[in-house]
């Protein structure tokens, strides 16, 4: 049956998202809103019924894509506890976001092709998760860089938002190629493409070459997941619309890196200089993202910094081995940043479009039921003690703490750090938002069953510690059914040793809220009155993101676009093209005769050139005689 | 059944009856369109009949062959009437007869002398089909340069712009080239003749001449030379943009996607399997001139403002890919090489039809002209992003299969020229969402009249890109037509 449920999980959206894009604009509006929702609530259940049908990991291959004589490529998907927990939330978070999109995008004509795209996404992110063979992988990695750049500019109309899908998709791109020199260096190497294959076969490969590899997969892993320095795209991703970025480029898309990384670590783990690669970048992308969030005032770039900030974590927990502990986080950081988007985007909808968290407050009493799904998951977000990002976040700290070594120790040191700015600059949204006055809103009826979505999601964000408790709590389920996969053998602390570090970071996380509450709770007033002013020094420098957007402006993009017209121009034309011309006018009297030639019309041209064929006739058959 | 109708001598000869008939008929231009469309179905359907023999073996064929003509001819110099298909010249024919069927879609409009027009076309159509079925060297030559004369009308009196300074440029240089390939093919012969006292253009027995590497190593100069100007390879490309912008759409669709193939198809054919040390002494060459054009062209093409000519250097960009798998000379690069032919014939021709298609609307073929298409016109906006996105190398869509069976088969053999050609792609993509970005999103940039595609446009386009899908996701067929020739051809 196994094959029939995972044929089914990726066929449902990808028909759904082809009959819309084809027949979507003929189609009446609640059709296809049916239709895109229930194809993928039909690829959630096929997610169930396959993890109910679930054994052990398999190779399911469905069918050829292609082949030329030793490069086989088929269509085969493994299914394993990584890929399978990846699905079934997908077809979760993605089911519940196309509910809400139903709502959020009422007013726009351009249903038809917001929904295919919507769904192809889904196709594409399924495909991604479940490949078995790094083409099919790639498939799905471009494939949702693709519905991503469309949907980034789907309010196409504005120039900026075409310009950050095409930023997106460019820098991604960048990322892709390194992926796609693995894969062929990885072919070069082993002969295959499979995953399962390579994985297994890393040991025969000298560690400079795994480290090579494990650099190149971490460069394609920094575009899509937008890690230090590949990372300028996410922020400006947010000029798509809100459920766009809860779904791709918080809960789903984003993570595709980690995943990346975390699926191949039994051929590149093996290097330890791949691994800390991975830590560093991790560690300090975790950073960056968390002190531009605190500057931000577009309540969705504050929101996309911290979706940075959190991948940070995922590649740091990556980096250290701990695969479980990365996959724990991403699934509960999808779920309560999809509530954080989906809770910002009923705010948006709710304050007449406008993003500015200095224009907002006192929503407390006027979106209630908002209000406490965000304040869930800002809490999660924040590491308040018994949420799940509590949980999820702490094992990945407990893991660098546990790898050892001076540098790991750093690590944790800035992880922790990072989880107080965290904390911080999670409460300045909350107390920005929601705390306060007075707040008038703008009330729908699309709202109310927006807010409905949030409720499932702050409970799974809630309560997601549940899914992998630490050991003295009596360990997890996570960490069971994980526990089948090919990965080195990590340390494991002792209860008391887990107790202190998760009360510490309980502490930090506490910490956090206190200094929030006292500069934006009680410090209100006064910090509306600063953000009166023009914001200078290092506000500038953390709400511009470092200023890499300037620095990449600067030295890649000007430089590109005035070298691309100096070739056109003075190379291309002024050199090669003109020394040909310049070579045949040259050459005396046959540069005066074609001179004269030119003048005339084609037909001199072909007598001539007739002309020409029977003279070399002529010296054929003289030399032949 | 199958020997007693000349298959292969039809597939040439059935155009350029067709050429003639359309030509007689040349005062109405109804009668035109309708024959030179029914000539071009006729040719489709007769290309795809040998699908069904390719398991058979012809009599007296070289290995591989399934079918084979071979006459006397000019007896007295050995030249001899030799047609031969193998799975690599039927997947040509087969896109040479679609190619053409899209050309004369797309030029329904043509209402200046659409006799002459439409007879050139198919005359040039009869010249593919021909090169690519010849076996004997002296025919290739022939049809080499019959090729020519009907291109050459099609730009110099439908042409745009400057169309007889592009013609002019266009003839000198192939013509140069053509001339030294002449001169290699004859020096051949009469070494070939010398050495057997057999005086032959068949190439299967010229594969087996005894060269002396330095004399080989000229010898495939003037060949590759020749090839690389039509390809075109950096830096004897300045002809190509001119040429492929002063055409009229059918004109481009037939240089940009069968001419180019021709001298791909010369490579593969003649000149590696001919010369196999000097190819190889010079393979570094190809290399280097391959790899940079990718990126050359790719970062030129983002400058350009004239959609015509952006696409003129993204087709030679991405003919580089095909320069690259032919280098390597690997059994996979070459099949990625001969799929990427295929890929960039439709997809690229696909786009020079769009274009032409805005351009017939709007009279402009100006970046500046256009912007938010999308709102006005989202049937062809549609169209244009798929083919741009096949273009940009999205899985799912062809160009992508090729270009990385590329990648894996160049690799192997030179791994840097394959990492950094790569890396082109990144330009690629630049490009590609510059065009689309101008065209489709944003806000109008003035105000035009547009309307959406007709039947007949949406169907050419319909059609195109269904292969363009099929070919990104089903592959494995054509592929499979390429394993037995190149199992001959390329001997590792």
């Amino acid at each position: 049956m196994l094959p029939i449920y995972l044929t089914f999980m990726l066929l449902l959206p990808l028909l759904g998202g082809l009959t819309c894009a084809v027949a979507g604009r003929k189609l009446p509006r609640a059709l296809v809103e049916v239709l895109a929702c229930a194809t993928v609530w039909g690829s959630f259940a096929c997610a169930v019924l396959a993890a109910a049908a679930y054994t052990g990991p398999q190779v399911i291959t469905l069918a050829d894509w292609f082949a030329s004589f030793d490069l086989a490529i088929p269509i085969s998907l493994y299914l394993d506890p990584l890929s399978l927990s990846m699905v079934v939330m997908i077809g979760f978070v993605c089911g519940l976001i196309h509910v809400y999109s139903v709502f959020y995008m009422r007013d726009d004509e351009d249903y038809a092709r917001y929904f295919a795209l919507l769904n192809l996404f889904v196709f594409a992110m399924l495909t991604l998760v479940l490949g078995e063979t790094l083409p099919l992988l790639y498939l799905g990695w471009e494939g949702v860089g693709f519905c991503s750049y469309l949907l980034i500019g789907f309010w196409y109309s504005d120039p900026n938002n075409a310009d950050a899908g095409r930023k997106a998709f460019i820098t991604t791109r960048i990322g892709d190629v390194a992926l796609m020199i693995a894969l062929a260096w990885l072919f070069q190497l082993f002969g295959t493409l499979s995953i399962t294959k390579a994985n297994g076969m890393g040991f025969l490969m000298p560690g400079s070459v795994i480290t090579m590899l494990g650099i190149l997969f971490l460069i394609a892993a920094m575009g899509k997941s937008a890690q230090m320095p590949l990372m300028v795209w996410l922020p400006d991703a947010m000029a798509g619309p809100t459920p766009v970025s809860a779904m791709i480029h918080a809960a789903t898309m984003v993570t595709a890196g980690v995943y990346l990384l975390a699926r191949l670590l039994p051929l590149i783990g093996s290097s330890h200089a791949a691994l800390a690669a991975i830590s560093v970048t991790g560690g300090l992308t975790a950073f960056y993202g968390a002190t531009c969030a605190l500057a931000q005032r577009d309540l969705k770039r504050v929101l996309a910094y911290s979706t940075i900030s959190q991948i940070g974590y995922m590649m740091l927990g990556v980096g250290a081995g701990a695969v479980t502990a990365a996959t724990f986080h991403l699934l509960v950081h999808a779920f309560f940043k999809a509530l954080l988007f989906l809770g910002a985007g009923c705010v948006i909808a709710a304050m007449h479009h406008e993003q500015d968290i200095y224009k907002m407050g006192g929503l407390r009493r006027s979106l209630p039921v908002t209000f406490w799904s965000f304040l869930t998951g800002a809490a999660c977000l924040a590491g308040i003690p018994l949420t799940g990002g509590f949980f999820s976040k702490d094992s990945i700290l407990l893991a660098v703490w546990l790898k050892g070594g001076v540098l790991y120790q750093a690590l944790y040191l800035l992880g922790l750090l990072t989880a107080l700015i965290t904390a911080f600059y999670s409460f300045r949204l909350m107390f920005l938002v929601f705390g306060g006055g007075n707040g008038h809103v703008h009330r729908s009826s699309g709202l109310t069953v927006m807010q409905v979505v949030l409720i499932p999601l702050a409970i799974l964000g809630l309560f997601g510690g549940l899914l992998d408790l630490p050991s003295y709590l009596g360990g997890g389920y996570l960490s069971g059914f994980f526990a089948t996969l090919p990965v080195t053998d990590l340390p494991t602390g002792s209860h008391e040793q887990e107790i202190v570090l998760q009360v510490v970071a309980g502490i930090v996380a506490l910490l956090g809220l206190l200094v929030a509450y006292f500069r934006y709770g009680k410090g209100r007033a006064e910090r509306m009155r600063e953000a009166q002013a023009q914001p200078s020094g290092l506000f500038a420098f953390l709400a511009q993101g470092w200023y890499f957007d300037k620095l990449y402006h600067l030295v890649l993009i000007r430089p590109y676009q005035a070298c691309a017209g100096f070739l056109s121009e003075r190379v291309d034309r002024g050199v090669i093209d003109a020394s040909v011309d310049g070579l045949s006018a040259g050459v005396g009297g046959v540069g005066r005769l074609f001179g004269r030639w030119s003048t005339g019309k084609v037909a001199v041209y072909l007598i001539s050139f007739a002309a020409g064929g029977a003279l070399i006739l002529c010296y054929l058959a003289w030399l032949a005689l | 059944m199958t020997s007693l109708i000349p298959i292969l001598t039809l597939l040439i000869f059935l155009p350029l009856c067709g050429a003639l008939l359309v030509f007689a008929l040349r005062r109405s231009d109804a009668a035109v369109r309708g024959v030179a469309l029914a000539f071009t179905l006729a040719e489709l359907a007769l290309c795809l009949w040998p699908l069904a023999l390719t398991g058979e073996k012809a009599a007296g064929a070289p290995a591989g062959f399934f079918l084979y003509q071979d006459a006397a001819w000019i007896e007295r110099f050995g030249i001899r009437y030799t047609l031969g298909m193998d799975g690599i010249s039927l997947v040509m024919t087969i896109l040479t007869a679609f190619i053409t069927l899209i050309a004369v879609l797309s030029a329904w409009q043509v209402k200046e002398r659409a006799g002459l027009f439409f007879a050139l076309l198919l005359a040039l159509q009869g010249a593919v089909q021909g090169l690519f079925l010849s076996l004997d060297l002296f025919l290739f030559y022939l049809f080499w340069e019959a090729m020519l004369i009907p291109m050459l009308l099609l730009i110099g009196v439908w042409g745009s712009g400057r169309p007889v300074y592009s013609t002019i440029k266009f003839f000198l240089y192939t013509f140069v080239g053509s001339l030294l390939m002449l001169l290699a093919i004859i020096a051949l012969y009469l070494m070939h003749g010398a050495q057997t006292t057999n005086y032959t253009f068949a190439l299967p027995e010229l594969v087996r001449t005894t060269i002396p590497y330095d004399i080989g190593l000229w010898l495939f100069a003037a060949f590759l030379l020749s090839f690389a100007i039509k390809f075109p390879l950096f830096p004897l490309h300045t002809w190509q943009p001119d040429a492929y912008c002063d055409a009229p759409v059918a004109g481009t669709l037939m240089l940009g996607s069968l001419l180019s193939k021709t001298a791909a198809y010369g490579l593969i054919r003649i000149a590696f399997p001919l010369f196999p040390e000097a190819s190889r002494a010079l393979t570094p060459l190809i290399f280097v001139v391959a790899v940079l054009g990718i990126g050359y062209f790719a970062w030129i093409a983002f400058a350009q403002r004239d959609m015509k000519r952006m696409l003129a250097y993204s087709s030679v960009s991405h003919m580089g890919f095909v320069a690259l798998g032919i280098a390597a000379w690997s059994p996979v690069a070459v099949s990625g090489a001969l799929l990427q032919m295929v890929n960039h014939a439709v997809t690229t021709g696909a786009l020079f039809v769009v274009v032409g298609m805005l351009e017939e609307r709007a009279d402009s073929r100006d970046l500046s002209s256009y912007g938010g298409t999308w709102g006005k016109i989202p049937v062809f906006s549609f169209f244009f992003l798929v083919f741009n996105m096949a273009s940009a190398g999205v899985p799912g869509l062809n160009n992508f299969v090729s270009e990385l069976i590329i990648l894996v088969g160049t690799f192997r053999v030179a791994p840097l020229a394959a990492a950094i050609a790569f890396l082109g792609t990144i330009l690629t993509l630049v490009y590609t969402v510059r065009l689309v970005q101008e065209v489709v999103f944003g806000k109008e940039k003035t105000p035009l009249e547009l309307k959406d595609l007709s039947l007949r446009e949406a169907g050419v386009l319909a059609v195109l890109a269904l292969v363009v899908v099929a070919l990104g996701v089903h592959p494995g067929p054509v592929l499979e037509l390429f394993k037995a020739p190149l199992e001959v051809l390329v001997r590792p």
